[in-house]
């Protein structure tokens, strides 16, 4: 038997099909920009949302697939990733509905926009399922290279450029920063990649190994901290989603942390099992620190973008609390709220985008008396910001209940009274943009509003930014009353994943292997 | 001692050397592009510890991206932002870069002391001392082959996307009138100081 | 004696500070670019003593370097040109320049 037929037999590529179609996608957009001409951008980003919808179809079919783990233990398409990468796809198709008009405005090519943008779904998507470091390492940066392409996209504007050079300098930095710990785990572990096999070299940590898998720890949770903007890594995070494209700062809020987050519970539960104590420790600090520091800040903005920046902040400190509790229930938690935060935040981020398109600023100040002249995007402000506030029969309310209530069966009082108090805070600077919006009276109408252009919904590429916004709003308010599903998907991708039964993994491993040996002969 | 360990030591001394002095000029020069050749510097002796590390292709790997690549591309892009600049002094600058230079020497006492007392589980077996690109090549097409194809996706964009943002382009629709030439390739917000007040 | 593994690991850390500290310090923004590849280098120093002393017959962090030196390459390009644009901008690269984004 030659080396070529062995491996190709043990591969299961079908595991990354959905990436595949999300490449093949990719390339479609870029060889049809070169041959199409400019003027059929429009065109191919509709292309690209329908590869978008086929690789959630396909994500759709791997669901409960039993031979999850392909190409040798680097990738594991186990149902917890199929979850995260749904989010993704789901996050990344709102964002091309949304910039399709913004880019054109600003004057940029908009399939290389959307290409840049599908590559970082693929970067994000191949970090949800992951399984050994150097995958993770590449998927990581193929993912925070391509989010600081498109956050210089509109290269004209120096607050675009300035954004970007900091994300960049700061990204790099703290990629650097988790790869000496990767490195690290490679050398404790004496020389092994594979996130299971690592944990099981790990197990002994009584003879001096344990002050270099705290640093290896630390350094991880560095890198980790800076995807998900958790207090005191998030500097970057209000002046990226200030100087950046509108719908790249929706992508980042959603895709990249909802990344961050499925790396987070990957690295952490299965390489770190033995220090769980420490990290949750690590990561009830950084969860206070984000919930305070985020929703405090967050009461002084004048710009709606930067308000959204600190309230995504706050945001990640509120699913970490899913992270601290540790139990199933916890992980499901944060699935959750976290498919529940895509609706509501891409939302939100959609009606910014309509008003600044139509009237050139982002100032909450501006928004005042728009209820008078377009009741739509008012409404579907309202909704997305008093779900993102958690006010009650909206779809935010019953994420945050189950997020506090886990919280609460783990014994984390301190955590979600904090939790609690911050979330009023929160309520406080969502309503405020609401009663700005809907009861003043005429003659306090900003001018902006006062000079408010006409609603146009057959210009060019307002019609998607129609659909995502009609979309959005109809899934946040039914997310809310229909959420048993929701929460039933959430479930049962923690209960079947073999991320949480970590002593079983290799077994079934090595099962499937013998299984697709056997097959091949 | 026998003469080949000789060497090696002797090597690893020059060589480690020669890597930290030049990798402290690259932070520490003025000139911008004494760094630059400095860090080039840098590179060549680390592919050098390479070789010691018994690595022979990764070493000549160091050098062609490295030294070929990475290095010239910084030197270009020296060269093309070549402006005689005076940095505004900045006061209490030195305070700071004090503090740092302590927390620096404290990471490596803390990285020093993990070092030395982990007991690495260090493997003796002796390997045939034949090159490594085979061993390499096929790790590439097997276990590692999923990361090597999403390289691939990862070069193509990282190409497209530092060509758009690099070149300069022209404006679109020249004719318009000056306020929108002004604004295209923007973003659509206007900057805070003209929209806020 | 022999070359140890300590040596190698050593000489990363001590890289691997020089690049915090010129990240920090660097008012250059090429300058702090050069500093992320110091960085880079002193992981891959450690990956490829790990994968000489440690795992000599798999030599899985020599691939690991390679893919290492891959990514340094392509966040080279992407940070210069994030460099020139905002040259083209802005007619400096004085990192206490940018400071048109402020929290």
């Amino acid at each position: 038997m030659d080396f070529s037929s062995t491996v190709a037999s043990q591969l299961n590529a079908g595991v990354i099909l959905p990436e595949g179609l999300v490449i093949i996608t990719l390339m479609v957009v870029l060889v049809g920009d070169i041959i199409l001409g400019r003027n059929a951008s429009r065109q191919l980003s509709y292309v690209a949302i329908a590869g978008l919808l086929g690789s959630v179809v396909a994500l759709y079919f791997q669901w409960d697939n039993s031979q999850t783990i392909g190409f040798l233990g680097g990738f594991n398409g186990d149902n917890l990733s199929i979850v995260f990468r749904g989010t993704i796809v789901l996050s990344t198709a709102f964002t091309i509905l949304m910039s399709i008009r913004y880019i054109q405005q600003s004057g940029t090519a908009l399939a290389e926009f959307v290409s840049i943008l599908l590559t970082a779904t693929l970067g994000a998507m191949f970090l949800c399922g992951a399984n050994d470091l150097v995958m993770i390492f590449l998927s990581l940066e193929t993912l925070s290279i391509s989010s600081y392409l498109l956050t210089g996209y509109t290269k004209r504007d120096p607050r675009s450029n300035e954004a970007a050079l900091k994300y960049l300098l700061i990204g790099a930095a703290s990629s650097a920063i988790f790869l000496y710990g990767v490195s690290l785990l490679y050398g404790l572990s004496g020389g092994e990649i594979r996130l299971d096999a690592i944990a099981a070299q790990l197990t002994d940590l009584s003879s001096g190994q344990s002050l270099g898998v705290a640093i290896a720890l630390v350094f991880a949770i560095a890198g980790i901290a800076f995807k998900i903007s958790a207090v005191p890594f998030h500097q970057w995070t209000p002046d990226v989603y200030e100087g950046s494209p509108t719908p790249v700062v929706a992508f980042l809020s959603v895709g990249s942390k909802a990344a961050g987050f499925a790396l987070a519970i990957r690295l952490l539960v299965t390489v770190f099992g033995q220090v769980t104590p420490e990290w949750q420790f690590i990561f009830t600090a950084l969860a206070v620190l984000s919930m305070i520091l985020g929703n405090v800040v967050a009461l002084a903005q004048t710009s709606m973008k930067r308000m959204l920046a600190y309230s995504s902040i706050a945001q990640a400190g509120f699913v970490m609390i899913g992270l601290v509790a540790g139990s199933d229930d916890g992980y499901a938690s944060m699935v959750f709220y976290l498919f529940i935060y895509l609706f509501m935040n891409l939302g939100a981020f959609t009606c910014v985008i309509l008003f600044s398109l139509r009237t050139g600023t982002d100032q909450i100040a501006e928004y005042s008396g728009l209820y008078q002249k377009d009741p739509l995007l008012t409404l579907a402000l309202s909704i997305c910001l008093l779900s993102l506030g958690g006010i009650p029969p909206l779809a935010g309310f019953f994420g945050k209940i189950y997020l506090f209530w886990v919280g609460w069966q783990a014994g984390l009082y301190g955590l979600v009274l904090l939790g609690l108090v911050t979330s009023v805070v929160s309520i406080y600077y969502y309503i405020r943009v609401v009663k700005m919006m809907v009861v003043k009276e005429p003659h306090e109408m900003s001018d902006t509003v006062k000079n408010y252009p006409p609603i146009r919904w057959n210009l060019p590429g307002m019609r998607p930014l129609q659909v995502g916004l009609v979309l959005s709003l109809v899934a946040t308010t039914l997310a809310g009353i229909l959420s048993n599903p929701l929460f039933n998907l959430a479930n049962s991708s923690i209960s079947n994943s073999s991320v949480f039964q970590t002593a079983s993994t290799p077994v079934i491993l090595s099962e499937s292997i013998i299984n697709r040996q056997s097959l091949s002969e | 001692m026998n003469l080949a360990e000789g060497v090696q030591i002797v090597s690893f001394g020059i060589l480690a050397v020669m890597m930290l002095g030049a990798a402290l000029g690259v932070v520490l020069l003025n000139q911008i592009v004494y760094s630059a050749f400095l860090l080039g510097g840098v590179f060549m002796s680390i592919s050098g510890l390479y070789i010691l590390l018994n690595a022979d292709f990764v070493a000549a790997a160091q050098i062609l991206i490295y030294v070929g690549a990475v290095n010239v591309l910084i030197l270009f892009a020296i060269m093309l932002v070549n402006k005689k600049e005076e940095f505004k002094p900045v006061r209490n600058r030195w305070i700071r870069q004090g503090a740092t230079a302590l927390v620096c020497v404290g990471l490596l006492a803390l990285l020093s002391t993990m070092v030395l007392a982990t007991p690495w589980a260090v493997d003796t077996t002796t390997v045939n001392a034949s090159s490594t690109i085979i061993q390499i090549g096929k790790h590439f097409f097997s276990d590692f082959l999923l990361p090597f194809e999403l390289a691939s996706v990862l070069l193509l964009m990282a190409m497209v996307g530092a060509i758009i943002l690099a070149r300069r382009d022209f404006i679109p629709e020249r004719k318009a009138t000056t306020t929108e030439v002004e604004t295209a390739l923007t973003l659509p917000e206007r900057p805070r100081e003209l929209s806020g007040s | 004696m022999e070359l140890q593994l300590e040596y190698f690991l050593l000489l990363g850390a001590a890289l691997f500070c020089i690049g915090i500290y010129g990240l920090v310090t660097s008012r250059n923004a090429v300058r702090v670019l050069m500093s992320v590849e110091l960085l880079l280098n002193a992981v891959n120093l450690n990956l490829m003593g790990f994968s000489n002393f440690l795992d000599p017959v798999e030599i899985k962090g020599q691939v690991f370097t390679v893919f290492v030196i891959t990514v340094a390459a392509a966040e080279a390009a992407v940070g210069l040109a994030i460099i020139l644009a905002i040259y083209r901008n802005r007619d400096t690269i004085d990192m206490e320049q940018f400071n048109l984004l402020k929290w």
